[in-house]
């Protein structure tokens, strides 16, 4: 390490961490309520029309939904092991595991790829493109535009998350951070953990109704 | 160095995978465990709320051990508290709101009654009673 990571505005290591860390869980608690936002919304739409709910989530792949839920619980792990490497100063272990949850990701990315054009072909779509012919009951296509906004807000996440865990990995991987300063892996770390815990509100809500 | 060391997310020192490694495994148990209930058609409040509470406990293990709230400080664990209390405030207000309407007429069941929230979307009064 050649620049102390230490800022000069902050007295000791050990209150920049907090500061840190502060600063990131104020940011998570910013983008649950956004999600909070939408579940609301779905929320709403699900007790005014609790049938055509029902009826179009029994029409999607359950199948998906679980499986992509184990896909991010162990990228999850992973990304938790790969912390626990970093902090006993281990950056390359950290860069593995990091890739192993960014390959865990793109295969969460690819079944939802799998979803969404299924959805296209079938026109489980929102609004006035809904034309599945498999339920009919009123508020099936609003049913399809709120999925679409949340699994397609938490694609977003997914992505941006990535990119965070691809960044940080492999600045933990070239020996950017040491046992003594391994902010950056935390923080990436929580900005995962929090896709992976939007996402289990998502699967039941969505998949398992 | 001793200073420093306990500015670790909490793992000052010891290591964690153990502890990462249970909670795994209790996530995906949790992840089979609310597939396979919701293949039982329970009845209707029930599918919901079993679907909710294993939610919530496979969220808390996240929250509490991958993200380290079990072992932090009071003031992230606030701020995580504090977005809950309005994820609550959110969501139940706004289901308790269409909960409770009813339709607006007097004497009740009169012409000019308000559609209920179940039959929204037909202009009001239609339904000819």
């Amino acid at each position: 390490m050649q620049a102390s990571p230490l800022a000069h505005h902050f007295e000791s290591l050990e209150k920049q961490t907090h500061a840190a860390r502060l600063g990131m869980w104020l940011f998570l608690a910013t983008e649950v309520l956004l999600f909070t936002a939408l579940f609301a919304a779905y929320g709403v739409y699900r007790f005014l029309y609790p049938e055509g709910f029902a009826q179009a989530s029994r029409s999607i792949e359950t199948w998906i939904g679980f499986v992509n839920t184990l896909i991010l619980v162990t990228s999850s792990f992973t990304v938790a092991m790969g912390l626990d490497a970093a902090t006993r100063g281990n950056g390359r272990r950290t860069a593995l595991l990091f890739a192993v949850s960014v390959l865990l990701a793109l295969a969460f990315l690819g079944l939802k790829a799998v979803e969404y054009s299924h959805h296209f072909q079938e026109g489980q779509l929102p609004g006035r493109f809904y034309t599945f012919e498999g339920v009919q009951a009123p508020g099936a296509s609003l049913f399809f535009a709120l999925y679409f906004l949340i699994t397609g807000l938490h694609a977003i996440h997914v992505i941006i998350g990535m990119t965070v865990l691809i960044v940080i990995g492999t600045r933990a991987g070239l020996g950017a951070y040491s046992a003594e300063y391994h902010v950056p892996v935390e923080l990436a770390g929580l900005y995962w953990h929090l896709v992976d815990l939007i996402w289990i509100f998502v699967f039941p809500l969505i998949y398992l109704i | 160095m001793a200073e420093q060391g306990s500015s670790h997310a909490g793992s000052s020192g010891h290591s964690h995978l153990g502890r990462y490694a249970g909670v795994w495994l209790a996530l995906c148990v949790f992840t089979v465990l609310t597939y396979s209930v919701s293949r039982v058609h329970l009845p209707s409040p029930w599918h919901i709320t079993v679907a909710l509470l294993i939610a919530i406990a496979k969220g808390s293990l996240v929250a509490l051990f991958f993200m380290h709230l079990w072992d932090q400080r009071g003031a992230n664990r606030l701020v995580f508290a504090t977005s809950l209390v309005f994820v609550a405030l959110l969501i139940g207000l706004t289901v308790a709101d269409n909960a409770t309407r009813f339709p607006l007429a007097n004497p009740p069941g009169s012409a000019g009654a308000l559609p209920l929230g179940g039959s929204a979307g037909e202009p009001p009064g239609i339904d000819g009673r």
